[in-house]
């Protein structure tokens, strides 16, 4: 199929555009994580924790989550519709612009230029920007789909299109703002409106950056690498409707017990539960498909990913769903618990996933083998160990924290001061560091194997050639 | 570059296409009903209850935090 050929070249570029700004994000997250026990590494007036933070979250979701996201889902809809996209040099395009997009973002972070709502920080000059290239990524979709070649939609396709439509509305209506200049404006919305505004955005990011477009590369590869097909391909399309349907009712879960009304608090925890079932869906449908032939977490080196990836989506989505009850919530919202529960998914699931993807698609591309399963066997193990100490080390100093706050004297007053609670994390956030090491060597391994998989596919091409 | 075309059919099982495991089905309908029940429960124009009034209770026991 060498239709593919020019449109390969802009998903290889989305790809190591994203390992690029994976890379960046990964030490700006090192580095805050460190800063958390030794103040001194906060260097003002740029590199401080407050301003590292957002360069952080910012780019390793859209960098990393966002730019592995474009390439894949251009790869799997190239393949799913049996046609090259249908504006290929307009994807090119859209990969310029979004290097771009996301240097400027990175600068204007570091400058201090910050919209004040969580995951839509980025000023209005460069929100007008990320919408040009969504549009873009819509158009090329919605276009290669409607000309498809291949009548039936395989689920892939609708997490795809999902994830495209949704992550627009969110995106455009949360950063409704009234500018105040070039790099200052004011949320559209005051007050309690803007934080249920916000966190209606702020869940749904997670909803249809790290849960649909990474569950369209999970039903997609899996079948792909391992050549097992998809146990229930209704069970797929239910948990599709059912969770789309559910997500976007639930954000205000951020805000248990805060002045928003009491009724749009319970509604969100009524469909946050709910959201169990539509995500084991898809959990218990990829158990179901490896379980005809467990022989295949031996036999075929991505398997291990994808499992391993689809049972932390599987633990976030119970764990997520049961912060969200008033009990739970008033235990552990604002510690250090949420950090180790965002980073089970984010590590965990998205970039255990998005990896095994990359090792599926490099060596497709460049018609070789992967350079050395045992290296990408070493990432493996790097990464969970790092992530489940990151996560494991958070929990714990979470609920300690959490039930320091809440400890009271018999007269009613709080039993402990707030730097009483707040040193006895300092063993656990070394611990963080510690396992954020072990998860970056992980990663150092992953993009050395795609890097050298990539030379040799280079020197096979020019042998024979 | 020697990429085969996909097939949907090897994407699909074909004898287990329709299948719903009943686990999943009784947690589906299991959560729809334990949502209307906490709907009913915690909704202070059906129900009366409020977060206020369980934080004035809450103060009541010696509580620091509410209890739903």
């Amino acid at each position: 199929m060498s239709d593919y050929q020019y449109d390969n070249e802009t998903v290889k570029g989305f790809i190591i555009s994203s390992i690029f700004w994976g890379v960046v994000g990964i030490l700006v997250g090192l580095w805050i994580s460190i800063q958390m026990w030794a103040p001194s590494w906060n260097i003002p007036p740029y590199f401080t924790f407050g301003r590292l933070r957002v360069v952080h979250t910012n780019g390793l979701a859209f960098g990393l989550g966002i730019g592995a996201i474009f390439g894949i889902c251009y790869y799997i809809t190239m393949r799913l519709t049996k046609r090259p996209l249908l504006f290929p040099k307009l994807a090119r395009f859209h990969l310029y612009l979004f290097n771009a997009a996301i240097a400027l973002a990175a600068l204007s972070l570091f400058a201090g230029m910050n919209q004040s709502l969580e995951y839509a920080e980025l000023e209005w000059p460069l929100d007008v920007g990320v919408v040009i290239l969504w549009v873009i990524f819509a158009v090329n979709i919605f276009g290669t789909i409607i000309k498809r070649k291949e009548e039936q939609m395989y689920i892939s396709l609708w997490f795809i299109i999902a994830t495209v439509i949704t992550v627009a509305v969110l995106y455009i209506v949360n950063n409704l703002s009234i500018p105040a200049g070039l790099f200052k404006s004011y949320h559209l919305f005051a007050g309690v409106n803007s934080a249920n505004v916000e966190w209606w955005y702020g869940h749904n990011a997670v909803g249809f950056i790290f849960t649909t477009p990474i569950l369209a590369m999970f039903y997609y590869f899996l079948p792909k690498s391992t050549g097992i097909p998809i146990y229930s391909h209704r069970l797929s399309i239910i948990a599709f409707w059912s969770l789309v349907f559910a997500y976007l009712w639930t954000g205000a879960h951020h805000l248990i017990y805060t002045p928003l009304p009491d009724w749009i608090q319970t509604l969100a925890i009524v469909f946050t539960i709910f959201l169990i079932a539509p995500s084991w869906g898809s959990v218990v449908n990829g158990f179901y498909t490896v379980g005809t032939d467990w022989s295949k977490m031996q036999t075929n080196y991505l398997t291990k990913f994808f499992i391993l990836g689809i049972t932390f989506y599987g633990l976030q989505t119970i764990q997520g769903p049961t912060q969200g009850l008033r009990v739970v919530s008033q235990l552990i919202h604002y510690t250090d618990w949420v950090p180790g529960h965002v980073h089970m998914g984010t590590m965990g699931w998205v970039t255990m996933t998005v990896a095994a993807s990359i090792y599926y698609i490099i060596p497709r591309i460049y018609d070789t083998e992967i350079y050395s399963e045992k290296i990408a066997n070493t990432h493996f193990y790097l990464v969970l160990i790092g992530q489940l100490i990151f996560s494991i080390t958070m929990w714990i100093t979470g609920i300690q924290q959490g039930a320091l706050w809440k400890a009271v004297n018999p007269d009613g007053s709080l039993k402990y001061t707030f730097m009483e609670t707040l040193v006895r994390n300092y063993p656990f956030w070394k611990m963080r560091t510690v396992g954020g090491v072990i998860f970056t060597i992980g990663m150092l391994f992953f993009i050395y194997n795609i890097f050298m998989t990539i030379r040799k596919g280079k020197s096979l091409a020019a042998a024979k050639a | 570059m020697g990429e085969e075309i996909d097939n949907i059919e090897n994407f699909e099982a074909k004898e287990t296409s329709k299948k719903i495991p009943i686990g999943w089905q009784l947690l589906f309908w299991g959560l729809i009903l334990w949502g209307i029940y906490y709907f009913v429960s915690y909704t202070p124009a059906i129900s009366g209850w409020s977060q206020g009034k369980a934080y004035e209770e809450s103060i009541g026991r010696g509580e620091a935090v509410p209890r739903p």
